[in-house]
Order: C-alpha cells, then sequence, then structure tokens
C-alpha cells in the first residue's frame, strides 16, 4: 500500500462520479484537440516554405485574373528567385458532386517552387512535352481508378473552351507522391499553356502568382516592392505570404485563432468548475478520515498531495481520453477535408499545452481543499469536546 | 513489540489549564490539572460528559495544545513541539483508537492497519509482515483482506486496534473504544486491550463510560472526584 494505490482507491470510491467527471473534461478536451487540429491545419498545413513563398493576387479580389506577363515583371526584381503562376480551373468529374481540386499551372517552373509533390525527372519531363497532360494526387487516382496513360474527360464549372464546351480532354502522365502528410494527395495539375490556348476568354491570365525571394531577402520589403511594381497598372495586385493567404482564405469561414483562443478560455474554467466542486465535494466527505490520518501522523502536505494526485488522475484520464477520440475522429475530419485544408492534425505542441493545462487546474482545484486541510482542527473533526 | 514496563511517571500533566472559546464566552474544561501516568498503566478515565475526558486524552496525545501548563510524555515536553515535530512524535509514540473507527473504506483490513506504517522507512514486505502479525494479535488474521464494510462493529474496532498498534507505539489512547458497541463486542475489546497492556507492556488510557471497564484497567480515575479531591488539596496548599 503507498500513496499511489490509495490515490487511486479513493478517485474510484464514488464510481458514477468519477466517471461523469472524466467524461465532462473527455467532452471539453475533446473539443479543444479538434479546434486546436484544425487551426494547426490553418496555420502550418503548409511546407515551412510557405512563409517564404509569396502569393500575389488581384488586389481587388483573388476571382480576378492578373496578367501572366507579371511574371516576367516581378522577375526583373533583383531580390526575386523565381516566380511562377496558376489559375484555379473550378474542375469536377462528370457530375458537380465529384470536385476537383484542380490548377493549371506554368510547367516550366510551378514544381521549382512546389518540391513537396513529389515527380521523378522523367515524369516531369514527359508533363512538360505533353500538352494536355495531367498530373494527379494518389487519392485522386485510387477514387476514380484513373491509371497512367487515361484520356480523362473533366468538366469545368467556369471556363468554357474554345469549342463551345465545359468539357476538357486530358491524358494522365504521373502521379505525384507527398512528401510528408500535411500535403494533399488530392490535387490536379495541367499545364496552363494548354489552359491559356484553349480557352475561350481571358487567355493569358492567371487566378494568381506565387514568387520566392532571394536567400536573406526581407520578405516585407520585396512584398512592398512587388505590389509598388504594379500600383498604377489596370490591375494593381495585393502580395502576402503564402501562408497568410491560406490563413485569410480560411478566416472567410472563420477567425480560427480566436474561436481557439475562446475555447481554450472556456475548456479550462468549465474544467476548473467541474474538477474543483468534485475535489471539494469529495474533500467535505473525507474530512473524519483525513482528520483520523493527521490524528495517526500523516502531514497535511500528504493529504494535501493525495488529492492533487487524486484531481491529477481525473484530468490526466480525461485529457487522454479526450485527445485520443479526437484523434480518432481527425481521421475521418482530416479526409474530409483534405482538399480545402491539408494537414488537419494534433500538434506536438497542443499535448504540451495539454500537459500544461491539466497540472494547472490539478493545482488550482487542489487549493480549497489544501487550506480546509491546513485548518482543519483534529479534536473538533473527529469527535466534540468532552 | 514493547514489553517494558517500570514504575517511574511516563506521562506527567502539570498544572495544566484549557480553555476556548465558544462565540463570545470562554470555557474552561480543566483548570490547574495534574497527572501522573506510569509506564505499562491501563487507566480508564470515567465521568459524566462535558467534564474534559477526550480532552485530557487529546492533550496527551497532541492532538490539543494546553493554554496553559506542561505536558511531558517520556521525558520530553510535548507542548512546546512545532505542528510538524508533533505529528512526527504522534506517528513513532501514539496510536489512537476512537469510538468511530474510522477505518478507510477502500482500503482492506490489512491496508488500514498497514496505513501507519506508510511514514516509516520499511519496505513494502516489512510493512505487510507487521500489519499481520498486528492482526494476528487482535485475532483478525482470517478478515486480513475485507473492507471494513464487510466487517461487525468489533470487528472494526479491532481491526482499528491493530492500526493503533502496528507501528509499535508505546501509548495507546482510546476514546470510547466500546461506545458503538454490544457487550460482548465490548468485552472482547476491553480484554484485548488488557492483553495488549499485561502482555506487551501498552500504556494505555481510555476514556469511557462502560461500567465495565474498571474490571480490565489497572488504575480507574473517575474524573468528577478526582478534579475535586485536586482543588481541596490546592486550596489546602494555598490557605497553609
Amino acid at each position: 500500500m503507498n500513496i499511489i494505490q490509495l490515490v487511486w482507491r479513493n478517485s474510484w470510491r464514488k464510481k458514477s462520479r468519477a466517471v461523469l467527471t472524466c467524461a465532462s473534461i473527455l467532452v471539453a478536451f475533446y473539443l479543444f484537440s479538434l479546434l486546436s487540429a484544425i487551426n494547426h491545419a490553418v496555420t502550418n498545413s503548409v511546407s515551412s516554405s510557405s512563409q517564404q513563398r509569396l502569393m500575389t493576387t488581384h488586389k481587388v479580389s483573388i476571382t480576378r485574373s492578373l496578367p501572366v506577363n507579371y511574371q516576367q515583371k516581378m522577375a526583373s526584381l533583383n531580390s526575386i528567385a523565381q516566380v511562377t503562376y496558376a489559375s484555379w480551373f473550378g474542375g469536377f468529374y462528370q457530375n458537380e458532386k465529384n470536385q476537383l481540386a484542380m490548377i493549371a499551372v506554368d510547367h516550366p517552373s510551378y514544381f521549382d517552387l512546389y518540391p513537396q509533390y513529389q515527380l521523378t525527372q522523367t515524369e516531369l519531363s514527359q508533363w512538360q512535352r505533353k500538352r494536355d497532360g495531367l498530373i494527379i494526387g494518389q487519392a485522386v487516382a485510387d477514387k476514380y481508378g484513373w491509371k497512367k496513360g487515361d484520356n480523362i474527360s473533366l468538366s469545368s464549372s467556369i471556363w468554357m473552351n474554345k469549342a463551345g464546351l465545359f468539357d476538357w480532354q486530358f491524358t494522365l502522365v504521373a502521379i505525384y507522391k507527398t512528401k510528408d502528410t500535411a500535403t494533399s494527395d488530392k490535387q490536379l495539375f495541367f499545364q496552363h499553356k494548354y489552359f491559356d490556348n484553349a480557352r475561350a476568354y481571358a487567355s493569358n491570365s492567371a487566378s494568381w502568382l506565387i514568387s520566392q525571394g532571394n536567400n536573406n531577402t526581407d520578405i516585407d520589403k520585396l512584398m512592398e516592392n512587388i505590389d509598388a511594381l504594379f500600383n498604377n497598372s489596370a490591375e494593381a495586385t495585393r502580395t502576402t505570404t503564402e501562408q497568410v493567404f491560406i490563413k485569410e482564405q480560411a478566416q472567410q469561414f472563420v477567425d480560427m485563432a480566436m474561436v481557439i483562443k475562446l475555447v481554450v478560455i472556456a475548456v479550462f474554467f468549465t474544467l476548473l468548475l467541474i474538477v474543483c466542486n468534485t475535489m471539494m465535494q469529495t474533500n467535505r466527505e473525507r474530512l473524519n478520515e483525513s482528520a483520523m490520518m493527521k490524528a495517526i501522523g500523516f502531514s497535511s502536505s500528504y493529504l494535501v498531495q493525495q488529492l492533487f494526485l487524486e484531481s491529477l488522475l481525473l484530468l490526466t484520464i480525461g485529457a487522454i481520453l479526450g485527445c485520443l477520440l479526437a484523434n480518432i475522429s481527425l481521421v475521418y475530419i482530416a479526409k474530409l477535408f483534405a482538399d480545402f485544408l491539408p494537414g488537419i492534425a494534433i500538434s506536438t505542441s497542443h499535448y504540451i499545452i495539454v500537459t500544461v493545462l491539466v497540472f494547472i487546474a490539478a493545482s488550482v482545484c487542489s487549493l480549497v481543499p489544501a487550506y480546509t486541510i491546513k485548518t482543519l482542527n483534529i479534536t473538533n473533526t473527529l469527535g466534540a469536546r468532552a | 513489540m514493547n514489553s517494558t514496563s517500570t514504575n517511574k511517571p511516563y506521562i506527567t500533566l502539570d498544572k495544566i489549564s484549557k480553555s476556548y472559546s465558544k462565540g463570545k464566552k470562554q470555557v474552561v474544561v480543566h483548570d490547574n490539572f495534574n497527572l501522573t501516568i506510569n509506564r505499562g498503566e491501563f487507566i480508564a478515565i470515567m465521568g459524566p460528559s462535558g467534564l474534559g475526558k477526550s480532552t485530557l486524552l487529546h492533550l496527551i496525545g497532541g492532538l490539543d495544545q494546553p493554554t496553559s501548563g506542561n505536558i511531558t510524555v517520556d521525558n520530553e515536553q510535548i507542548n512546546n513541539l512545532s505542528e510538524r515535530k508533533l505529528t512526527q512524535w504522534r506517528s513513532e509514540n501514539i496510536g489512537f483508537v476512537f469510538q468511530s473507527h474510522h477505518l478507510l473504506p477502500v482500503l482492506n483490513a490489512k491496508s488500514n492497519v498497514e496505513l501507519p506504517l506508510v511514514l516509516t522507512p520499511l519496505n513494502k514486505k516489512q510493512r505487510q509482515q507487521h500489519a499481520k502479525l498486528a492482526l494476528k494479535l487482535v485475532g483478525m488474521s482470517d478478515r486480513a483482506q475485507h473492507l471494513p464494510k464487510e466487517l461487525s462493529g468489533g470487528q472494526e474496532q479491532r481491526v482499528a486496534i491493530a492500526r493503533a498498534i502496528v507501528s509499535d507505539a508505546n501509548i495507546l489512547l482510546c476514546d470510547e473504544p466500546t461506545g458503538n458497541l454490544d457487550r460482548g463486542s465490548a468485552n472482547e475489546i476491553l480484554a484485548l486491550l488488557a492483553t495488549l497492556n499485561k502482555d506487551f507492556g501498552k500504556t494505555i488510557i481510555m476514556v469511557t463510560h462502560d461500567l465495565n471497564a474498571a474490571d480490565f484497567a489497572t488504575r480507574t480515575i473517575h474524573l468528577e472526584a478526582y478534579i475535586n479531591q485536586q482543588s481541596a488539596i490546592n486550596n489546602e496548599v494555598t490557605t497553609s
């Protein structure tokens, strides 16, 4: 018999209360973990190079295009290392329920800036030579059973071709691999040149340009310089880092960082109320036992330690189960949002925050019982004076 | 277990006064109270309620501090000890048996008995051996694995006594140990305490209303008479 066994047995003395307390903690940490994973995707889903990559879009709206010759103008800046461009195709397969994350890209330069999409040199060369060549992710290939060499007809909800049709023909050239789980395997890429030549309108324009500065370039300065280039043109630009761009797109739906902060605060106070209430109730019920233990030589700090460990145990069980359940749910959630928001996963730092929260909550919840124990009058508690 | 028994004063209460506040009133429980107890005595303190029997026990056990006066146990003045030292002193020297046994309901009999040994440097095996031995002494070996709720009142009190003696404390302080028991169980507990006193030299101070207690104790103090006698002596000393 030691303090751990005593803590364990005391914790389950009132099983239903302990289970309900753990369940409340579980729900709180489950919600916190889910939102944290989504926030992690928003802030970190793209590779670290996304902080270096710059996105240049039309100043008015992302839906308005920019001339592709901006590529040369931007490349003329000394601090720019590479520039490429891309356009949103708005593709789907057979019917609009089968939406595809499909973009037309500048074939000579695009993959130099996105090394996370892994292609062999042969595959890349084949695709660059094949005008209607298509590169897809493994998940798309698996979903539709497409193989290299397949001729595929895909439709666009935006772009009509010169034949007056929204159906476009492609040949599957390569299936890219991903470097990490943060990279989506549901993307489709095809040549912007083919797109420009075939579309019925707005040729020689792109939805956005992507650039990368030279090493040690001041990113803020570079963004200013890019926008200054087109300040007086008809198509003025707005340049941000790719990370900010993605964040902004996500924040059109919801300010995730704010939601996370509010949830953390709500979770923390809910935890405090639940566990504090449980521990105070527990302590009140056991005052006689605490007095007896003090009488036979147990110090107040031993008893406080015992209560602290009990609250820590309940919080830890709830937190572990909450995180575990969130991880299970996230497998499905991540698949569901893979196109829109790749990389939904719980980060290591989240577990550190959870651990810190658990310890803080356990400490705070032990404060009132600790005071009660410290000031406990043994003789009054064990029996009235005679 | 300790079997030493001498006639030297082992516990001395010297001019003890104890009062406490009850609202705005100051209630005096003891005033210039004196008592000496020899090592190996089994004392039954009897008397009507409200006379300070339990308070006396709490003072000797270091659970409460006198307002004035000195309490010496085995040459150590305990009323000057800090809270921390007093707690440690209690764990080493005193075994408590309460009217309500206060066993932990989540622990079986053996673990309850083992509880005070958690504070000692004994290892798990040694602690279990001591607990087994203590349970054997109180005749509860066959109930070692039982939870308190599976025991009768008398059996629970036996376990509480085993818990009081397991750390080999020299002094057992028993506050109405038979108060909740039927006659048969009460006699068994009194006989057990008498055995611990005779065979193992434990100094036992028992507060009780049980009239049979006198048959088992080596000395019975009727507190009311004792206090009156002391007052008379004090008055005599003052007038002379």
